[in-house]
């Protein structure tokens, strides 16, 4: 689930370029650099709250863009909690009730685990091209490094946001900012990755700070432990069954 | 007649005793007239004001809205139909979106109900046209409740955050233009008004609406598939049970104090009869039959009452008539409940109270006064005469 | 001399008997009238003490800035050590942790999945230890609707109003979804022992009431709660005490600025209940004045007619050679006896019946629709202190004040028409 939402904003791939390319190309490139056939990672949550911050602690098994799973490990109160996304429905399970609960309506607006995400932020649909028109607006440095900065406007009616500001690395194509505006133009969202680590001859950010710019607060931070690319994934794990 | 006569001349000639009697006859009267004034001065305040600030000549439902659960928002609303639509053309009607919202007051989130209403509007009270005006920022009405609530000030500007129809997150600052005081907490609690064509706007949903107040005094109520009409009875239930719950209360203060009132006259009936033997053995001899000395004493006590009428009307009318003018001043009490109350309560006296209080008093004192007299009937009179029954 | 008088009186029945009833009931019906006033008037500050605010409350500080969204992230920690610090400090109250807090409830089909859903406000007390009070604080006995209450560990009740639109049966497993102390997602079953109903549309709507440990274990809030509620030794709230109460607190915990640190305050600071009690203690006033006012003009009629009613007795006195002074005086002092005998009785009886209205209650349910925790339909007097002398004001000052004016009559009495009265 989790995993959505890295991979939309960490979606790409690199490979140099010499002159400005278009917006759609850079987008093509991050997707190349950061879409694999599956991910296996584990990885955690912290979480900043009225009481001090909370570590949770998680493994997903994802596949394209789809499906994914997720079975938290710790701390030991969500520990065997598990969600399944299958294309636009998402489930949860929880052993103390062994209740599988459809998140739909409402619910899909509540924050995940407390964090600055919402259940509906991790049911993205990552598809940036089909979605938003993109263009490259200027150029700029993020934590050093020379990044373009795409402006993505929503293509048709729908989309959680309607304007996307991307700051994506000029040599990895990896976005290391990205900020989420609505139509009025406000400054909605802010997303920051960092430690971009070469895995599998790709460049992904192990680090990611979600911050919700209305809300006074630290933000999330999303930190990926191990990642696997592109192994084997049981077909049976993206099933209501597994959940149990 | 002659009984009335009499009467009249025997407690005029007791003096003192028999006005003070009237005293507090009429007192209790008045207390009476003025307790079950207050409560129905609430009642009607209450109503007045829910329908003024909120409910209008009732409300047309979307079918799936529910004001009591926030889930029910995304799909209760609807294209306004035709038949309504008209209404609101005519000034008869006017609708209401509801959405929700959350807003960041000092950077704490905090969900809300977000209500358009036209800026226009003449069916409620709520002083919309306040947010007409400037159109570079969406101007906003709150109420008190919600201004404490969220410490909010008039001219603040405060972080919205909403959906559209497809979902699509925006935010903006709106400013409050105005903060109104109302009675009424249903249009306050948790909710923010803006103009209903921006809430429109922003949502995408054009030609909605969640629900629609139709004008006080409109009388041809349509049947709209897909709406539900509420009348005000049922929109003003809760007022209604609060009010009677306070109504029997009252009953039972009316009551001890109506009892207190009737022990003096009933005393005074005692030793009427005690005292006046020789009296009453006159008036057998002078030819009159017992049952008639028992009707003239008793219409003599229960001349207290009428005295007491004459007299509550005399003292108490104007008092109550002030009363009415300036009102009963009332805390704002109980409003975490969502429930009605004015701050000031001009008391209401209805005429069938009034009528049915000063029966009951007359009644009441007849029956009091008749009690002690029957004693008369069974008086010898030679004995009365000599004064030797006791 | 006095025992002379009380042996006249004890003896000559028509001197005592009818205006000793008098005072007597005039005196009970002040007295139950007060009480009555007091616990009526009450009845909605009682209500909301009971149900939300205490008399006071014990709450962090962070909590009191947004108390109206119950936040339970803003909660106090260490409950059980401060609760035991409140009972060590002021043992005459009585404290009880709540848990206010909000969810979904969902109610799965035969499938296991979720069959209907609705939003709700949980208000989660010490229901398994009956020492508590709370069940009958709650008055959860008479707003049962269907069902029982929860006896054992998850069960709930559940508004009635809710459970029909959910399609909730008694004993329906449900699932709470809801976000801990810690922001943490929750997810718990729960049994549905019973439906209640407040009467008042809001809480219908959507509320449920379980014991505080389910609470704990669902929100982990394992020694914590986001409200301690205390409640004054008696029965209704008294604001000076409260406030006592509350400063005493409130001083001991003065330099402790942590958002967490604890503060009281009291029912006065909640629901905007403070310009109620205000009103509520004048009313009271107003109300005992006119009938003390009344009371007085009943009594006083009732001395002068006891004066009248022995205007033959005075007479022959006079003619024995009795000193008029010696005969006033003496019907000052029986009237003073009876006044005194007259308020204790009626004093006495009033109380009596304050108390049994206050324990029992006046039951008006069949008159009203429907019982509920707003309006009982149970309206029960309320005996103050002031109930307990109230009565002597007008029984005893009005007696002898009525007694005395109609003496008077005894000095403008001539020795030879009193012959004349004395013949017929």
């Amino acid at each position: 689930m989790k995993n959505t939402i890295i991979y939309f904003i960490i979606t790409s791939i690199v490979s140099p370029l010499f002159s400005q390319p278009s917006g759609k190309e850079i987008l093509n490139l991050i997707d190349k650099n950061l879409a694999a056939g599956t991910r296996i990672m584990t990885a955690k949550m912290i979480i900043s709250g009225a009481r001090g911050s909370r570590t949770i602690e998680f493994k997903t098994w994802a596949e394209g863009e789809e499906r994914a799973f997720t079975e938290y490990t710790n701390p030991p109160r969500e520990k065997g909690t598990k969600m399944l996304k299958l294309e636009d429905k998402l489930w949860i399970f929880s052993p103390s009730t062994d209740r599988i609960i459809q998140i739909t309506g409402q619910m899909l607006r509540q924050s995940v685990m407390g964090s600055d995400l919402s259940y509906e932020d991790m049911m993205e649909d990552p598809d940036l091209t089909s979605h938003y028109n993109a263009s490259v607006i200027a150029s700029d440095t993020v934590q050093g490094r020379d990044c373009w900065v795409l402006q993505l406007n929503a293509a048709g009616e729908g989309e959680a946001y309607e304007v996307r500001k991307i700051w994506v690395d000029r040599e990895r194509f990896v976005p290391l900012r990205e900020e989420l505006f609505g139509k009025s133009g406000k400054l909605l969202k802010r997303t920051q990755l960092s430690e971009v680590t070469r895995i599998q001859g790709r460049w992904y950010p192990m680090k990611i700070v979600f911050k919700d710019m209305l809300k006074a607060g630290d933000g999330t931070q999303f930190i990926i432990e191990t990642l696997r690319l592109d192994d084997p994934v049981p077909e049976n794990i993206f099933s209501k069954a597994s959940l149990k | 007649m002659l009984a009335f006569k009499l009467a009249i001349k025997n407690l005029i000639g007791a003096g003192l005793r028999t006005w003070l009697n009237v005293f507090v006859l009429s007192l209790a009267l008045v207390m009476i007239v003025f307790q079950s004034g207050i409560i129905h001065g609430w009642d009607v305040q209450a109503r007045i004001d829910t329908t003024e600030w909120a409910i209008g000549g009732g409300e047309y439902w979307h079918d799936n809205y529910d004001p009591y659960d926030p889930l029910t928002l995304d799909d209760g609303h609807g294209l306004l139909p035709p038949e309504l639509s008209g209404l609101y053309n005519d000034g008869q009607a006017a609708p209401v979106l509801v959405t929700q919202a959350s807003v960041y007051p000092e950077g704490r989130m905090r969900n809300i109900i977000l209500k358009g209403i036209d800026p226009d509007q003449k069916i409620i009270k709520l002083p919309s046209s306040q947010m007409a005006g400037d159109t570079s920022v969406i101007n906003a009405l709150i109420g008190t409740r919600m201004a404490n609530a969220t410490k909010l000030n008039k001219d603040d500007l405060v972080a919205v955050r909403w959906r559209d129809e497809n979902g699509t997150f925006d935010a903006t600052e709106i400013r409050i233009a105005g903060i109104f005081r109302t009675n009424v907490p249903e249009i306050d609690n948790n909710q923010i008004w803006i103009p209903l064509d921006r809430l429109r706007k922003i949502t995408g949903l054009e030609d909605n609406a969640t629900y629609v107040i139709l004008k006080q005094g409109i009388t041809s109520i349509p049947t709209v598939p897909g709406w539900i009409f509420k009348d005000r009875d049922s929109l003003l239930s809760d007022i209604e049970s609060i009010i009677k719950a306070k109504s029997i209360g009252g009953i039972v203060m009316y009551i001890i104090l109506l009892s207190l009132a009737l022990l003096a006259v009933f005393d005074t009936q005692v030793l009427s009869i005690f005292r006046r033997e020789k009296e009453i053995g006159t008036y057998i001899a002078l030819g009159m039959t017992r049952w008639q000395v028992v009707r003239l004493f008793t219409v003599e006590g229960a001349m207290h009452s009428v005295l007491s009428i004459f007299a509550a009307a005399i003292w108490g009318t104007p008092l109550l008539f002030l009363v009415a003018k300036y009102g009963f001043a009332m805390p704002k009490a109980t409003e975490g409940y969502g429930l009605t109350i004015a701050e000031k309560i001009f008391p209401v006296y209805a005429l069938g109270t009034i009528i049915v209080m000063t029966l009951i008093i007359l009644i009441t004192t007849t029956i009091v006064s008749f009690i002690p007299s029957r004693k008369i009937a069974g008086m010898n009179p030679t004995e009365a005469l000599r004064g030797k029954v006791q | 001399m006095i025992k002379f008088i009380i042996k006249g009186l004890l003896r000559d029945k028509h001197r005592s008997r009818l205006p000793l009833i008098v005072v007597a009931i005039g005196v009970m019906l002040t007295v139950l009238m007060t009480t009555w006033i007091t616990g009526v008037l009450g009845d909605s500050i009682n209500l909301n003490a009971k149900l939300s605010t205490g008399h006071v409350k014990v709450i962090t500080k962070a909590y009191r800035e947004s108390m109206d969204q119950i936040p339970v992230d803003l909660s106090l920690t260490g409950t059980k050590a401060l609760i035991t610090e409140l009972k060590k400090d002021y043992p005459s109250a009585s404290w009880v942790e709540r848990i206010q807090f909000g969810g979904l409830l969902d109610l799965p089909d035969e499938n296991g999945e979720t069959k209907s859903q609705g939003p709700f406000a949980g208000i989660a007390v010490d229901l398994f230890n009956p020492s508590s009070g709370e069940a009958e604080r709650l008055n959860l006995n008479r707003i049962l609707v269907n069902g029982r209450l929860p006896s054992a560990s998850g069960e709930i009740l559940v508004s009635h109003s809710f459970a029909e639109k959910l399609g909730i049966s008694i004993n329906d497993r449900v699932t709470f979804i809801g976000t801990t102390m810690y922001g943490g997602m929750t997810i718990v079953n729960f049994t549905v022992a019973g439906t209640i109903r407040y009467g008042i549309t809001a809480l219908d709507r959507g509320s449920v009431i379980m014991d505080i440990s389910d609470a704990r274990n669902a929100l982990e809030m394992e020694d914590a709660c986001n409200e301690i509620l205390g409640f004054t030794d008696v029965e209704y709230y008294d604001d000076s005490k409260a406030s006592e109460l509350m400063e005493s607190f409130n001083d001991s915990y003065a330099s402790d600025n942590d958002q967490f640190a604890p503060v009281m305050i009291r029912l006065r600071d909640q629901n905007d209940l403070g310009g109620l009690i205000d009103m509520m203690s004048g009313v009271v006033g107003i109300v005992s004045f006119v009938f003390i006012l009344v009371l007085s003009v009943v009594l006083w009629n009732a001395g002068l007619i006891g004066g009248l009613r022995r205007y033959g007795e005075v007479g022959l006195r006079l003619a024995m050679g009795e000193e008029k002074g010696h005969i006033y005086r003496s019907m000052i002092a029986e009237s003073l006896a009876i006044g005194t005998a007259g308020s204790v009785i009626g004093i006495a009886l009033g109380l009596s019946l304050s108390y049994l209205l206050q324990q029992k209650g006046l039951d008006f349910s069949s008159a009203m629709q429907n019982a509920t925790m707003l309006m009982p339909g149970v309206f029960r007097t309320r005996i103050t202190p002031e109930a307990w002398y109230i009565g002597f004001i007008p029984g005893i000052i009005a007696t002898v004040l009525g007694t005395m004016l109609a003496g008077i009559g005894i000095y403008k009495r001539q020795t030879a028409r009193l012959f004349k009265e004395l013949q017929s």
